[in-house]
């Protein structure tokens, strides 16, 4: 009757006798569905950057909103459920905003990280204080600006978030991030980091990379949050 | 006897020399002053030590400043159950900010959440005057007046509570230099600092009954707090 | 909830006619029951008058005589005002009688629970203060307040003597003598000319300047009574001395010598 696993993979807060959520690992696994997404954190600042599945030349690929911000100061990359990021963009949102009303002063990335990893673990099966019945589906790489320079978090769906150098995430994420650990060094430069994602996104993307199928943001102390418009990424892309 | 109870507030006279109707009033004024006053790389603060009620003294050794953090002072009087109930919170509301974001709130983070904190209770309000001393990001001396609900003003020197009418305008023109011409402004010192701050207290308790007994003076700067107890007339 | 309906709702009734009672409106979009205002706690009813507190080398001592009084009547004769609450912490209290006891007892059943736990944690002085302060605030800011004033005494966590006030407001703070209600006038003066910038009194001398304040007092406060207690706390002992009684002098009183 049950294939792999055991009954332990249908309550959602059911610990199976070896300690494990399988409905929380079934949701890591639906990140490796989705399109890959990279951050770089630099001195000067961060990268993030995705790719845009355009299945269909009738798709108007703008709408494919992959990257956004969350304060002036912060910006996010997601990759899996994308509905599902968006109650968590919120969130995150919602809460760098009340911070600033409340304090008068940028919330800290990991501060930001830290109020949506509270959010992606609230599901359960109770009606009660539960946000979701089933884990969040996406993975999310928060790139931000604050008191501690550039600062790049990554959070998955059981709600741990972590701080790295260079992370890649989604269907390419395994080649992706064997490439930037091979070329990520301490003194990298936004410029090199922006050149980087780009290539390593080329390569592990199974469309030919181009000015639509590929989202570009940075976030640096003098321009805070910045997307790239479809010229800046033209010239980009013409150099590597 | 009679008279002075219908001056107060909670009595109420229905008519003269008729029957007297009490109704609860949920405020007291206990009085004390503060003062508090920037330099560019320190902040000096200093309240009196004088609670009171009406013509009686609660106590001659009632400092109204708290020491929010290594880099924040906060001067408050008024109703001394809202002083004690805000600072209670404030303080709670600092600790978890500590845990939740890792680091210490900075002065301007206090500022903006004291105000909140003030308006929040917009219509039950905290009768309280506050002034918010502190060094900023930069090391730089700021202070911050408070009213009851919330409005606020950074600046350089204030005063708040029973007293602080009677100091403000003298601060005006010995920090700020209003009203006076042809002056070259100096830079303020700790010792000056506190000099100006011994000198308006001793005036204010000339003529503020509520201001007296001593006076607690507390200088911030990067090395840390201190703090002096200069004694004041006690009548 | 009150109930009302006006004449205006009965109108279209009529004996006549058979009920209707569609056209019969208990209540119409104005009328609502009329929302009073609150009217509790406006005043206290039985009443006791001061409490003395003062510190003394090695402890504290409250004194409150036993008067509650309700009014100008001196209604009850016979009533203590003071309350051991543990080991470690005295108290009493000025204001209504009533909001004493009900205080009184939620106070006395915490301590029941505490010593159920017996986890060796006890409440101290000053953290009884604290919790009654927050009591006091919280039924002000309802404003529904327990229209009393409290003198805790006890030791503090370093062991020193520690006296601490409450009003009905959560007005708060602590001092090495504190007296309550009218005696705040009275008494006042007397303990700090004693007290103020010179070292701690021993217990005996505390002991005779409570009951030099407790005449005073007797002699010029309309609602105080002759019979008082004393209660006294050291480290490890508490003593409350149940059967004082002023020994007035009425000697000056140069009527009632050519009446006599």
């Amino acid at each position: 009757m049950f294939l792999t696993r055991s009954e332990y993979d249908r309550g959602v807060n059911t610990f199976s006798p070896e300690g494990r959520l399988f409905q929380v690992e079934y949701a890591i696994e639906a990140i490796k569905l989705g399109s890959t997404a990279i951050g770089i954190q630099t001195s000067e600042g961060v990268v993030l950057a995705v790719e845009k599945r355009v299945t269909s030349p009738l798709m108007e690929p703008t709408t494919l909103e992959k990257i956004v911000e969350i304060d002036k100061h912060i910006g996010c990359a997601v990759s899996g459920l994308i509905a599902d990021s968006r109650t968590m963009i919120d969130r995150a949102r919602v809460e760098a905003q009340n911070h600033w009303f409340l304090y008068n002063e940028r919330m800290k990335v990991e501060s930001v990280a830290l109020a949506v990893s509270n959010l992606a673990i609230q599901f359960g099966d109770a009606d009660a204080e539960t946000a979701m019945s089933r884990p969040f589906g996406v993975a999310m790489l928060f790139g931000g600006i604050d008191e501690n320079g550039a600062q790049l978090y990554h959070m998955d769906p059981s709600g741990t978030f972590v701080r790295y150098s260079a992370k890649a995430i989604g269907s390419g994420s395994e080649g992706a991030q064997q490439s930037l650990e091979e070329t990520y060094h301490k003194s990298i430069t936004l410029k090199e980091a922006l050149k980087s994602a780009l290539t390593i996104l080329k390569q592990v993307m199974e469309e030919k990379l181009n000015a639509s199928n590929v989202e570009l943001a940075t976030i640096t102390p003098e321009n805070n949050f910045q997307m790239y418009s479809k010229e800046q990424l033209e010239t980009l892309i013409a150099n590597i | 006897m009679m008279s002075v109870q219908t001056m107060q507030p909670g009595a109420r006279e229905t008519a003269a020399g008729g029957p007297r109707q009490r109704y609860f009033y949920p405020y007291a004024d206990n009085g004390g002053t503060v003062v508090a006053i920037a330099g560019d790389d320190f902040v000096v603060v200093a309240s009196d030590t004088r609670l009171s009620s009406g013509y009686s003294i609660y106590t001659r050794d009632q400092k109204k400043t708290f020491q929010l953090s290594e880099r924040t002072i906060l001067g408050s009087t008024g109703c001394w159950c809202d002083v004690l109930t805000m600072t209670k919170v404030l303080r709670a509301r600092m600790q978890m900010y500590r845990h939740e974001h890792n680091k210490a709130m900075s002065t301007g983070a206090v500022a903006q959440l004291l105000s909140t904190m003030l308006y929040h209770k917009r219509f039950f309000p905290y009768y309280v005057s506050n002034v918010l001393a502190g060094l900023d990001e930069n090391g730089k001396g700021i202070v911050y007046h408070y009213d009851p609900v919330g409005h606020h003003d950074p600046g350089k020197c204030y005063t708040g509570g029973s007293g602080g009418a009677l100091i403000q305008p003298l601060l005006d023109n010995q920090i700020n230099y209003k009203n006076q011409e042809n002056v070259t402004p100096e830079p303020l010192t700790v010792k000056k600092t506190v000099s100006i701050i011994k000198d308006v207290f001793t005036s204010a308790c000339e003529r503020d009954i509520y201001t007296g007994d001593a006076v607690a003076i507390q200088v911030i700067t990067k090395d840390g707090i201190t703090e002096e107890l200069f004694p004041l007339r006690r009548d | 909830m009150r109930f009302t309906t006006s004449t205006m709702d009965l109108m279209p009734l009529q004996a006549s006619q058979p009920f209707d009672p569609s056209k019969y409106r208990y209540t119409g979009p104005n009328v609502q029951p009329r929302q009073l205002p609150n009217t509790r706690s406006q005043a206290p009813i039985t009443t006791g008058t001061s409490v003395i507190g003062l510190q003394f080398d090695g402890g504290v001592m409250i004194a409150a005589d036993k008067l509650g009084s309700y009014g100008s009547l001196a209604r009850y004769q016979n009533i203590g005002r003071l309350m051991r609450v543990n080991d470690h912490v005295i108290l009493g209290c000025t204001g209504d009688y009533a909001d004493f006891q009900f205080l009184r007892d939620i106070i006395d059943q915490k301590m029941i629970d505490e010593e159920c736990l017996d986890d060796g944690i006890v409440t101290r002085a000053p953290a009884l203060h604290c919790w009654l302060t927050r009591v006091l605030y919280n039924r002000r800011s309802r404003f529904d307040p327990l229209w009393t004033t409290f003198v805790v005494g006890g030791l503090d966590d370093d062991g020193k003597p520690f006296l601490g006030f409450v009003d009905k407001l959560g007005t708060a703070y602590t001092a090495p003598q504190i007296v309550s209600g009218m005696g705040g006038h009275l008494a006042t003066p007397l303990l700090r000319e004693k007290m103020d910038g010179q070292p701690p009194l021993s217990e005996a001398a505390a002991r005779e300047l409570l009951i030099r304040c407790m005449t005073v007092c007797y002699y010029r406060d309309c609602r105080a009574f002759s019979k008082f207690q004393i209660a006294t706390l050291k480290a490890g002992s508490i003593k409350i001395e149940d059967d004082l009684e002023v020994k007035g002098d009425w000697e000056v009183a140069h009527f009632s010598k050519e009446h006599a």
